[in-house]
């Protein structure tokens, strides 16, 4: 391939992508900037999966798993656990969203913030980039049968005091940002 | 000049007429003046052209420096409307546009740098000249336009109907530019070459066809997709703008501060716990 071939093949790709960037999303969990308002972080759905948590939770624990193993026939057992899996995957998708919509609340403070930090900028994008690698490995290989439906338990545990963390802290934002100014933000 | 081209040489100045009836009847100058600069400046261009056409004839060298100085201009006052538009809405968010502009900046200077170098280097002629520096403009346009979307998309900030439209038309005539000036540039420093040498005069009469050939063609094609481009700025301005949006509310900066370090804390640790599953 020459250079020639190169920079046209970069055109036409560079060409699909602008046109793709200038199509407005509109998802109910986007939550944009420019529309912002008084309430936006009380409607923000910054851990809707993870209200399932201890369902899932007790779902994929292990005592079910050798309680299914001992009383119910090999087959049944098996058809259980290809069953369980697919629900781990909905919910790793699930508690995919609630991480998005966290770091969605970053970048919300940071566009409304007057001053930005480089450094603070920078490292978020390479966590989020970082997590949809792992993300991605982790859901291969729960589609694989090769990780312990357990370990779960550490992943939606973390993002559960992740959630509650940040909307104790954003109830901390609305608060802050009322008194700072009255009527436009906050309750 | 053909028929076909001066037909097309016609439509484009009465597209740029309208075009800058539809600016100034919708006060684009109040809001972009830099656009509005643009389009006036085509507009003068195309006539400038023309009438040097009908002056000093379409194959004069007059005719053929008017052209290339008004590609250049056009091309300059272009990249000063982008500039225009990255600036436009971003600035009332203090902190992202503190952030945003030094990466325009650095970016827009290392693609004028590499525009001016990649044509500083090639063969005499102000034909393989312009062309290289006509498309590295293009595509350092592209990339500004891309980067700038990528950055208003991730921090939710969207753009206007309006400033999408003009977007989206730089883009399709930039795109258009970069494609057919590398296929030109490549035709002109390849097997057209001894067009642009003295020495290789007496292979002039030869090339001469083929020459007016690739420049019909290019002209052509570039014609049509400009004023498609104008077609799209005009569709935008058929309504009148709307009204300029309220600044936004901004937050203590303390916020920023205390909140921004502890959410990236927290996604750190996110991510070694899920190193951890991965670890056999």
């Amino acid at each position: 391939m020459n250079d020639m071939s190169i920079v046209i093949l970069v055109a036409i790709v560079l060409c699909g992508v602008v046109p793709w960037l200038l199509i407005p999303r509109r998802k109910s969990s986007t939550a944009d900037v420019s529309s912002y308002h008084p309430n936006l972080m009380e409607t923000l759905p910054t851990a809707r999966h993870y209200a399932y948590f201890r369902q899932i939770r007790q779902a994929l624990s292990a005592a079910d798993s050798n309680y299914l193993m001992e009383n119910a026939s090999p087959q049944v057992a098996k058809q259980a656990l290809q069953k369980r899996r697919a629900v781990a995957r909905s919910f790793l998708k699930g508690l995919h969203e609630d991480f998005s919509n966290l770091t969605r609340l970053g970048r919300i403070i940071a566009a409304l913030s007057p001053e930005v930090s480089r450094k603070q900028e920078t490292e978020r994008l390479m966590l989020a980039v970082k997590f949809q690698i792992l993300y991605t490995l982790v859901l291969l290989r729960l589609s694989t049968g090769n990780l312990p439906l357990e370990q779960l338990e550490y992943l939606t545990g973390l993002v559960g005091r992740l959630a509650t963390r940040l909307d104790a802290a954003m109830t901390e934002v609305n608060a802050l940002s009322a008194g700072q100014i009255p009527g436009r933000i906050g309750v | 000049m053909n028929h076909l081209e001066s037909f097309l040489n016609w439509s484009t100045i009465s597209f740029e007429i309208v075009l800058c009836g539809f600016v100034f009847a919708r006060r684009v100058q109040r809001v972009l003046p830099l656009f509005a600069v643009y389009t006036c400046v085509l507009l003068a261009c195309g006539i400038g052209v023309s009438l040097t056409y009908a002056y000093y004839g379409f194959s004069s060298l007059t005719a053929y420096y008017a052209y290339w100085s008004s590609i250049l201009l056009s091309a300059a006052v272009r990249s000063l409307a982008i500039a225009e538009l990255c600036r436009f809405g971003l600035r009332a968010y203090r902190g992202i546009w503190a952030l945003v502009w030094r990466i325009l900046t650095v970016l827009s200077v290392l693609l004028l740098a590499h525009a001016a170098s990649d044509a500083w280097g090639q063969p005499n002629g102000v034909a393989i000249y312009g062309t290289t520096l006509d498309r590295d403009l293009a595509f350092a346009s592209i990339i500004v336009l891309a980067v700038l979307l990528l950055i208003r998309n991730y921090y939710g900030l969207a753009l206007e109907p309006f400033q999408r439209a003009i977007a989206a038309g730089i883009c399709f005539i930039c795109a258009v530019d970069v494609i057919g000036n590398t296929i030109k540039r490549e035709l002109y420093t390849g097997y057209l070459f001894p067009w642009f040498l003295t020495s290789q005069k007496s292979l002039w009469p030869a090339l001469r066809p083929q020459i007016m050939r690739v420049n019909d063609f290019w002209s052509t094609v570039h014609l049509f997709s400009f004023m498609f481009s104008m077609g799209i700025w005009c569709y935008a301005f058929r309504k009148p703008l709307p009204a300029p949006s309220e600044s936004p509310v901004l937050l203590p900066a303390g916020v920023y501060r205390e909140m921004s370090p502890a959410i990236n804390l927290r996604l750190a640790t996110f991510n070694d716990r899920l190193v951890e599953l991965l670890k056999p």
